[in-house]
């Protein structure tokens, strides 16, 4: 770089946002919420879908428009297995297919509208979304969440949110170690990660900020966590996160997922399972659980506060102690492209451990003065 | 979307390619600290890599040995150096 190109103003890029949603599993929420014998309204991927169960158990997801006249499925009645639309009664499979129209001797050609591929697993529901409308391969999966079907773990604890940018910033707190400390008062200590396939990592150790840290209810004080976060796919992050206590340590695992609802919005979800223990019997894995939701719909809104003013940037400048957002993109990309089309750096390992020295210098500084300035004003510490 | 660089490679330090002395298996890595490590793998070095088998969320020790090392040979520059 010569003198006069490092002089120059940094001008901010962003390529238009592109019309097309990624390949991969997408989570919808607990599938207790769909399995009530109504349809649903879920607008994903650009489109209105209809959610529905039917009488075989079935979890169906459909475009929700009606090929007949454009009726919206989501506001009809679910029929044996079928949705019938509320404009003519047309019913309609949960293969895609129009099994039958009430009021006509058969089913016309091309009687079929667009199915997505459904997963049942851990009381969650998956959609399969692929542009050019492959099915999901075999070795494209959902990890198993042993603690769910587990009387030793309490039941999801799961929110919703719905974000208007797109969800690339989700994607971004993969890698970005700094804002923990400035947006979510944390304080890294210990932060790596690693993209394989289509798979990125996150591991994170962290400690309790001293100008932060208060004693909870029962008076124990948190020293820090570990979390090892997985995203499986573009949208669904596994996170086994581990508060450690004084003298013992509280597993949870954490869910954050989302769907795009077009390309300016997203729903963004939560979900949050607990270990009982000894310190943890009874009731009290519940209230743990409630409690930790809550601190992570507080760190989805202070995420939020920033994305709702901030920029997109395809150029971000980063310094040596960021994280590798360019290498994450490069990963991401891999689901916005055809399957075929994918190149081997986009899925290739790739590790990055930051240098938290600095980092850690200065965080350890300005919570000390934090810590200062309130004594100095005389409040407590 | 169109895959970027990453400006830190182009205007600081490149990755280099270093070998893992255990399984010979070739990697680009770049260190911005003593401390710092970025790895990009190949296919090849995957499939040579015995650790990788056991724990992918480790760092290959023999890997990391013949990085450091390459640091000491002064094949491998560091960024802050
Ligand atoms: S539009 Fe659906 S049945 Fe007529
Ligand atoms: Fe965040």
């Amino acid at each position: 770089m010569t003198a006069a190109e490092s002089d120059a103003i940094r001008v901010i890029e962003a390529e238009a946002i592109p019309a097309r949603f990624a390949r991969g599993w997408h989570c919808l929420g607990p599938a207790e919420k769909f399995s009530d014998g109504r349809p649903h309204t879920v607008n994903a991927f650009g489109q209105k879908l209809v959610v529905f169960r039917g009488a075989n158990g079935n979890l169906n997801v459909l475009d929700a428009y009606c090929r007949h006249m454009g009726g919206d499925l989501s506001q009809g009645t679910v029929k044996g297995d079928e949705i019938a639309c509320p404009f003519h009664d047309w019913r309609w499979g949960g293969d895609g297919r129009c099994k039958k129209i009430p009021y006509s001797r058969r089913v016309p050609l091309r009687a079929r509208t667009a199915a997505w591929p459904t997963l049942l697993q851990d009381e969650l529901l998956f959609v399969w979304n692929d542009p050019e409308g492959n099915p999901p391969p075999a070795d494209v999966t959902i990890p198993r969440i042993e603690g769910v079907t587990s009387d030793e773990w309490t039941d999801w604890l799961w929110t919703e949110t719905v974000v208007h940018t797109n969800c690339r910033e989700v994607i971004d707190n993969v890698v970005d170690m700094a804002h923990f400390f400035y947006i979510h008062h944390s304080f890294p200590t210990y932060f790596k990660n690693i993209f394989e396939g289509h798979t990125a990592t996150q591991i994170m150790k962290g400690k309790t900020r001293p100008d932060i840290a208060r004693p909870d209810a029962e008076g124990n004080t948190m020293l820090g966590n570990t979390s090892v976060a997985t995203y499986h796919g573009p949208a669904f992050m596994v996170d086994e996160l581990t508060y450690h206590y004084q003298g013992f340590d509280l597993e949870s695992v954490l869910i954050n997922s989302h769907y795009p609802i077009d390309e300016h919005s997203f729903s963004l979800h939560s979900g949050i399972i607990v270990r009982r223990s000894e310190q943890l019997k009874g009731p009290a894995a519940e209230v743990t659980a409630r409690k930790l939701s809550g601190f992570i719909q507080r760190g989805f809104e202070q995420d939020i506060a920033v994305w709702r003013t901030k920029t997109r940037i395809d150029n971000p400048l980063l310094c040596e102690e960021d994280g590798p957002v360019y290498q994450l993109r490069r990963w991401y990309e891999q689901f916005y492209t055809d399957a075929a089309e994918v190149t081997p750096e986009m899925t290739g390992r790739f590790e990055y451990e930051i240098d938290t020295t600095r980092p850690v210098e200065a965080w350890t500084r300005e919570t000390e003065e934090n810590l200062a300035r309130r004594a100095a004003e005389g409040q407590p510490a | 979307m169109t895959v970027r660089q990453d400006d830190r490679l182009t205007d600081g330090m490149p990755m280099r390619p270093v070998r893992c002395r255990r399984c010979d298996g070739l990697v680009l890595a770049r260190k911005s600290s003593w401390e710092q490590t970025s790895i990009q793998w190949t296919e090849e070095a995957m499939a040579a890599c015995p650790s990788l088998a056991d724990d992918r969320h480790a760092t290959c020790p023999a890997l990391l040995s013949a990085i450091r090392e390459a640091v000491l040979n002064g094949e491998l520059k560091i960024v802050d150096a």
